[in-house]
């Protein structure tokens, strides 16, 4: 039973990052049809941010917020220099941009970094852990569960209550509407590219005081995760992509944890299975996104 | 020209290769209502979206306010005084009546501007009033249209461009959506109203212009447009 | 661009020597990018580091000059196959391949016909020779490394190991292994085994899993890289959990040691270690005064190794015929390296050399444990 509740905690930390890069992936490909390929090195820039202020002497928590404002400054770099211009080409033209800008800053990482894992030491407390009735927690993945559910509840206030929330939502909808009512092209995007940065920026905190290094790949693996959440969710769709994340990073924790040492190098498998079956019978993933006006 | 406040003079729209408008030339006079009537694809709705800057002016001029608009881009039209009511209504199903109003307020008004029309249109539309935090696209046709009325005169617009107010509404809405739009002209908004329901157009408008085949069939005031064969025969040519 | 640029300095090279028909012609498979970057980049370095200076003295054994041909293979297996192709048909009369081995079988595999000798920069795992009697390794095993640690971590009085493997490579998963058969062999006992996904995002699954373990280990191995093992630490210290941790060479890196606290007293194994006055601190010196790097991992004097390798199997041999090569290489019995000596006689042609067993102190350092050479006798087979 304290197992179980152990990798429902594990589970919730792992889910909840997932959550993040989704939605930061959905809001992007909402507004503007991008499923951006390089939302994964918007992480790995943040993380860089983090390893380089600790280089240059900043004290942890003050790296920690660069890391947040360089992811977000990344985000809006690639959205003013490489899709801004192809703004409105279809979906299969923005992809294979966002695959170029991802390898081309994987290979400025590499280059210009490091193409190994570059180290990031946190004060020994930030690794600690705690007991509740009998159960050992550790202070990072709920650390990491209370700063998603923060996000999310940031995100949240932003998209419900203030007017360029509305405006995302809208956009989500039919962007060309919005136009039509005298919005700004432009501040729109950018402001759903910055939510996107900072979510992943969020999301580069967490990974790397958890996993202690970055290195030019490392946001390839969880955003490709992230992805498939996005799919399992609904594209496009920002209820699903929150949704699709907890659900694929509670089946990877689960199969990890309960899965029988025989079974379980097919790990992998059984998760993209269960999301297959899924889609099998509701395509349109678990909560479709509204389809709008938009073609 | 001070007494037009769009003039279109010989507007072509392309799509590839066809050429949906060809060289047309009409105006809206200040305060008037301009019908542009016509059959199904005989290039009414790509008119106003090239006026709105939707879809791109291909040759010809489209000046509003005595501006060009040629390169603008629909914000900044819309900006510069000018309300849509686009075809379909296209109203935010999943935001509420309330916040497709905020939303229609944030690049057209201050905050306190945006509040006080909020408040002026849920009176106006006293439907929409108390609709206001429901879902948009649980409205009924005719209430959605209003909502897209009461969006598109969130900027305080001096120009209306309506496209198919009426299409798909029970008639006796369509009698309310009419009334609005004369209701609208006597505050001094001038409009151009794209309409299949000729009749009714030519009830309401100052100047109609008959389009046939991406060109102009003809134009004049509505009471010699609606003895004359014209507009029979441009809405048979489809 | 680094990639044409690469290209651009091959065909140099090879207009600038083409003509010289006795050249010893090596073709280097070297990743820029990808996975195996990190490894091939220094293990290279240092193997051009030491061609070059034998290159000062007239070429291998003073006679034979060696032209180089390097490709990248950007860690694609499929992409290092067609270069090691091109490399050959260029006349390559011997192959250096990728740090691991997967990319050195898929290498093996069109070397084979012509018998050209192929040695992997670092791969350890002992089955990548068992392609053929022309395929090398050229750091010591991990059978040789799981068995020189794990004959430590029961002197140091260790009952339970725990291990953590990965099926995706021959490195992760034979590593523990071999632990495991030469801890059970001396009285150890392996109490249970966690499997990971290279790149897993997430280990905290496994870590809530020891803890709950039916047998509490006290001691977890892993041959688990970067940027896995970091990963791992993190979690385990961060759950609390302060069990000791035993891996394998590539825990060898500053990134590693750089991980502050949490890698405080891990223990790994090691091909070197540069103390003081040895050869390897001598080559650290002469590498650092000519490059202005420092090389902080053995896979700089493993490449340097290599080309001592090939010299001594090409005097041996008395010819550059790839046959013969191989078949000296094969014999080549305590033979002269930086690093370490290394016997390939009676091998399977996994080199027999010194294994080090060092410890992480949590200031970033690492402290020397032992050396010794695993007992050939009782080596778990691969």
């Amino acid at each position: 039973m304290d197992q179980l509740l152990q990798q429902l905690i594990n589970a919730l930390s792992l889910g909840g990052i997932y959550a993040m890069l989704a939605l930061g992936l959905a809001i992007v490909f909402s507004i503007v049809g991008l499923i951006n390929f390089a939302h994964g090195d918007i992480m790995t820039f943040g993380g860089y941010g983090i390893f380089l202020s600790m280089v240059f002497g900043f004290p942890p928590v003050a790296a920690l917020c660069i890391g947040l404002g360089a992811a977000v400054v990344m985000a809006l770099a690639m959205e003013r220099t490489a899709f801004r211009v192809m703004r409105g080409a279809d979906v299969i033209s923005l992809l294979i941009t966002s695959f170029a800008v991802s390898e081309i800053l994987k290979v400025l990482f590499q280059n210009g970094i490091s193409a190994r894992p570059v180290p990031i030491s946190f004060p020994a407390s930030w690794s600690g852990s705690y007991q509740i009735g009998g159960m050992t927690i550790g202070v990072a993945p709920t650390a990491s569960i209370l700063v998603t559910i923060l996000s999310l509840g940031c995100l949240t206030f932003v998209l419900r209550r203030l007017a360029i929330g509305m405006a995302m939502r809208a956009a989500a909808e039919d962007f060309d509407m919005l136009r039509m009512l005298g919005v700004r092209a432009n501040r729109v995007v950018a402001a759903a590219f910055a939510i996107s940065g900072l979510l992943a920026g969020v999301a580069a905190v967490i990974w790397t005081a958890q996993r202690g290094s970055v290195d030019p790949m490392m946001g390839f693996f969880p955003v490709l995760k992230a992805f498939i959440a996005t799919v399992l969710g609904g594209l496009g769709s920002l209820g699903g992509a929150v949704l699709g994340g907890f659900v694929i990073g509670t089946l990877e924790v689960l199969t990890q944890a309960f899965l029988p040492d025989a079974l379980a190098p097919y790990r992998d498998a059984i998760v993209l299975s269960a999301v297959i079956a899924v889609l099998l019978v509701r395509p349109d993933g678990l909560l479709p996104a509204r389809s709008g006006a938009r073609s | 020209m001070s007494d037009t406040v769009l003039d279109v003079a010989e507007l072509d729209v392309r799509y590839g290769p066809v050429r949906a408008v060809r060289g047309i030339s009409f105006g809206v006079a200040r305060g008037g209502i301009t019908a542009l009537l016509g059959a199904n694809g005989a290039g009414k709705s790509s008119t106003l979206m090239a006026i709105a800057g939707v879809v791109p002016i291909a040759s010809g001029r489209v000046s509003l306010f005595g501006q060009p608009t040629s390169k603008a881009t629909p914000d900044a039209i819309v900006r510069s005084g000018v309300g849509i009511c686009p075809e379909g209504r296209r109203i935010f199903a999943s935001l509420t009546v309330e916040e497709n109003l905020i939303v229609a307020g944030t690049a057209v008004a201050t905050p306190q501007t945006a509040a006080t029309r909020r408040a002026e249109m849920m009176e106006r539309f006293p439907i929409l009033g108390e609709r206001r935090r429901q879902l948009a696209g649980l409205l009924s046709g005719g209430e959605q249209q209003m909502l897209a009325v009461a969006r598109a005169l969130m900027g305080a617009p001096r120009l209306l461009l309506m496209d198919e107010p009426s299409l798909g509404l029970a008639p006796q809405m369509v009698d309310t959506i009419f009334s609005i739009i004369e209701e609208l002209q006597g505050e001094g908004i001038s409009i151009l109203l794209v309409e299949q329901n000729a009749a009714l157009a030519l009830e309401v408008a100052n100047h109609a212009v008959v389009m046939a085949n991406g060109e102009i069939a003809g134009q004049g005031a509505p009471a010699d447009l609606q003895s004359d064969d014209l507009l029979k025969s441009a809405y048979l040519a489809a | 661009m680094k990639l044409k640029s690469l290209l651009l300095g091959t065909a140099i090279a090879a207009i600038g020597t083409a003509s010289f028909a006795e050249d010893y012609v090596i073709g280097v498979m070297s990743a820029q990018s990808g996975y195996l970057a990190p490894y091939d980049g220094p293990a290279y370095a240092g193997f051009k580091f030491c061609m070059d200076e034998k290159m000062a003295n007239g070429g291998l054994n003073g006679t034979t000059p060696v032209r180089l041909i390097v490709k990248d293979t950007r860690s694609d297996i499929a992409f290092g196959v067609q270069v090691v192709q091109e490399m050959l048909d260029d006349g390559a009369q011997f192959i250096v391949s990728s740090a691991d081995a997967d990319p050195t079988i898929a290498a093996a595999q069109i070397t084979a016909a012509d018998m050209v000798p192929t040695m992997t920069f670092a791969g350890t795992a002992p089955v990548l020779t068992q392609v053929g009697p022309h395929v090398f390794g050229s750091y010591p095993g991990d059978n040789q490394q799981g068995a020189v640690l794990a004959a430590y971590a029961r002197d140091q009085g260790f009952e339970k190991a725990w291990l953590l493997t990965s099926p995706d490579s021959a490195y992760t998963l034979g590593g523990p292994r071999y632990f495991g058969e030469v801890f059970e062999a001396n009285g150890g006992e392996v109490v249970g085994e966690s499997t990971f996904s290279l790149n897993q995002p997430d280990f905290s699954a496994i870590v809530t899993n020891i803890q709950n373990a039916e047998t509490a280990p006290d001691v977890i191995v892993t041959w688990a890289w970067e940027p896995d093992f970091p990963a791992f630490i993190r979690a385990l210290r961060g759950a609390g959990v302060d069990t000791q941790v035993m891996g394998g060479d590539v825990l060898d890196t500053p990134t590693v040691r750089g991980l502050g606290e949490v890698v405080d007293g891990v223990v790994h194994t090691s091909g070197g270690f540069p103390e003081e006055g040895s050869d390897y601190a001598a080559f650290i010196k002469r590498f650092e005064e000519a490059t202005g790097t420092t090389p902080d991992n053995n896979y700089y004097v493993n490449g340097c190794d290599i080309a001592d390798m090939i010299e001594q199997a090409v005097a041996a041999a008395g010819t550059t015929d790839p046959a013969a090569v191989s078949a000296a290489m094969a014999e080549i019995e305590n033979g002269k390296g930086t690093m370490s000596n290394f016997t390939f006689k009676g091998t399977d042609r996994m080199p027999l050399r010194d294994v080090v067993v060092a410890r992480i102190t949590g200031d970033g350092e690492k402290e020397f444990v032992l050396r010794q050479m695993a007992d050939p006798e009782t080596l778990p087979k691969p």
